[in-house]
């Protein structure tokens, strides 16, 4: 990571720029004919990718769902089995996670960022029409996932490692692309950048010194290789894309420059433990076999403590968001912002999430697994709760930028919000109860049935999940309406959707502009200095 | 018209606005095939619709279970989309 910062910022001696000529090479002439099917206009890469991902939201959040409802009902499906497709809930919800991730998380993570690096160095992307491509390809890297996660294996061809090859290829692209945007920096780029530039590269490194460490084949190396690409690749660009998007949607300045650092510093040195309980998901991404996860003392002991010491940079993530959001004194919110909400919520659920993983992670590491029923839950909840909030609210916020009109409805975009929050938030919770309730049943009488209250309370969880599925599907709408019909950016903005519109604001001491726009006052409020005096009063004359 | 003047040929002409009563005339269509599919099941009393009870048997067993009533839900937003798209670029 250092040797990729120095190098960015000094270059590579005398082959610096032949280094990036042959990178330009390789993005656009390179690609033949394909490229030229593409666009190259300003913000059409990132545009391309957020549109993808969010679309990515609506067949993620249906296969959860799916994968709930199978839980409770695992016939319900059956009579697809016709057509040769008779998935199990754990097909369904690791599909469903590997789309959430993958698809619409990295996908909203990687064009928000394709805007933000551009802009934070007053330069614009290398290769709009390279980024638009890759857009598409990743979208296949992902399809073919889906499809790995059904039938892991076609033809004798491991599917999963297929699609993470495809993936990879698109990686770099998206790495040198971005280098080539640092390079050609006209100002030094504020820590966001960095966090989403090291970011992006942390994801062939991560892999690169499991696999030479000769640790990729145990149960601890990939283990390990889960929790450092969930710590680095997701973690840092959800940091980076959520304080950019909190400073530019509220107009506050981004609190804490030193708090960005200790994000970046503790991301890098510390394990993350938000994310999947085991490392298979790596072992099948990667097409090698499982192993179980034998930590010696000593592993479990160094593991545990640099799980713990990632409540440095989580905890200063959610501090920097919210305070951040809410500026230095009084509260300054604004809601009309699309996108706000969304940060708002995931830099809220920071916390509670990372102390709820630390306990399944510590537990599935020690091997009591006392917590083992309900870690399929928790990262449900990081991925609906946490880390697609946080990549789709700056997606939203910056969006108006990057295609030049804004949404289409705000109160739509507000509507979508509370559903999938919603959604999310009860559904989940509810399929929590239902496993602590089972975990609880089974440890009574292990020869119990499970069609008790648990079944019906899972009921519940994954009908109230659905509104997930309405709430992507609305932001889906609105996002594609708003780029043909918006109103145009720098043209007449679309009207405040409160109902509270304050026409003037008596002053009568001074006091500070952002206390006047915090009681209601927007731009067009008229502030009328009150004259006052310390006279006495007298009765009033009737 | 005299015979042998020239005929003028009027134009297509459509208003841009919908008169607000319009879908009182959906409804009233809407009311009136359920009217004749009551009446139907009073004249020809024990006798199956006709076309519809031949299709209906095709899906016994396929929507047994009511996460297909969730399925079409997704079908009508996936359609909704795909239709916004269309609609949005092919609209002037």
């Amino acid at each position: 990571m250092l040797v990729v910062f120095v190098m960015i910022n000094r270059g590579i001696w005398v082959f610096t720029d032949v280094s990036k000529s042959m990178s330009m090479f390789m993005l656009e002439k390179a690609l033949g004919p394909a490229v030229d099917f593409v666009e190259g206009r300003d913000g059409s890469g990132a545009k391309t990718w957020i549109m993808q991902g969010a679309l990515w939201l609506v067949p993620s959040s249906f296969l959860t769902f799916s994968g709930l409802w199978l839980a409770h009902e695992p016939t319900a499906l059956n009579s697809l089995a016709s057509w040769g497709y008779s998935p199990s809930s754990e097909e369904l919800i690791l599909a469903g996670n590997l789309t959430a991730f993958h698809g619409a998380v990295a996908m909203l993570l990687i064009g928000a960022g394709m805007h933000i690096v551009p802009k934070l160095g007053g330069t614009s992307l290398a290769s709009e029409r390279n980024a638009t491509l890759m857009s598409f390809v990743w979208t296949f890297s992902v399809f073919i996932m889906m499809i790995g996660a059904h039938s892991p294996q076609l033809l004798g061809i491991k599917v999963l490692f297929v699609g993470t090859m495809v993936q990879s290829l698109v990686a770099i692209a998206v790495i040198i692309n971005q280098l080539l945007t640092a390079s050609s920096r006209t100002r030094k780029m504020p820590l966001p950048a960095w966090l989403i530039i090291i970011g992006l590269i942390s994801y062939p490194i991560a892999l690169s010194v499991v696999a030479i460490s000769g640790e990729l084949e145990t149960g601890l190396g990939q283990w390990t290789l889960v929790r450092m690409v969930g710590g680095a690749f997701f973690f840092m660009q959800v940091a980076g894309v959520s304080l950019y998007a909190a400073s530019i949607g509220t107009g506050n300045q981004l609190w804490s420059r030193s708090l960005s650092a200790v994000i970046l510093m503790g991301a890098i040195f510390t394990l993350n433990p938000l994310g999947d309980t085991t490392g298979s998901i790596a072992a099948d991404l990667l097409g090698i076999d499982h192993s179980t996860l034998e930590a010696s003392n000593t592993d479990v002991i160094a593991g545990s403590f640099l799980m713990a010491l990632a409540a440095i940079p989580i905890i200063a993530l959610s501090s920097n968001i919210l305070v951040t959001m809410r500026g230095d004194d009084v509260f300054v919110e604004n809601p009309d912002y699309p996108g706000m909400p969304e940060i708002n919520l995931g830099g809220l659920m920071l916390l509670p999430l990372c102390i709820g993983a630390l306990f399944v992670q510590t537990d599935s590491l020690t091997g009591t697994n006392e917590l083992v029923g309900i870690s399929g839950t928790m990262l449900l909840m990081v991925a609906w709760l946490l880390m697609v909030p946080l990549s789709l609210g700056p997606a939203l916020a910056i969006f108006p930028e990057v295609s030049g009109r804004s949404l289409l409805s705000n109160i739509r975009s507000r509507w979508a919000f509370w559903m999938m929050a919603g959604g999310a938030f009860s559904g989940l919770l509810m399929t929590l109860m239902a496993d602590f309730s089972e975990m609880a049943l089974l440890e009574l009488d292990p020869e119990s049935g499970l069609d008790g209250i648990s079944k019906e309370i899972r009921v519940i969880g994954s009908v109230l999940f659905y509104g997930t599925v309405i709430g992507a599907i609305l932001h889906c709408l609105n996002i594609i309406s708003g780029t043909f019909r918006g109103s145009i950016l720098g043209g007449k903005q679309s009207e405040s959707s409160t109902s509270i519109i304050q026409e003037s604001f008596q002053l009568t001491s001074g006091t500070t502009v952002r206390k006047i726009l915090a009681s209601g006052a927007n731009l067009d409020t008229e502030v009328i200095p009150t004259a006052q005096t310390d006279k006495p009063g007298s009765h009033s004359e009737l | 018209m005299e015979e042998g003047a020239p005929i003028e040929i009027g134009e297509f002409i459509q208003g841009e606005g919908e008169p607000a009563t319009s879908w009182l005339f959906l409804v009233l269509g809407f009311v009136a095939s359920i009217t004749f599919l009551v009446l139907y099941g009073i004249l020809y009393p024990g006798n199956d619709l006709p076309v519809i009870s031949s299709v209906l048997p095709i899906f016994e067993g396929v929507f047994d279970s009511a996460i297909w009533f969730f399925i079409l839900g997704l079908m009508v937003g996936v359609f909704s989309i795909l239709g916004t798209m269309l609609s949005e670029a092919t609209g002037e």
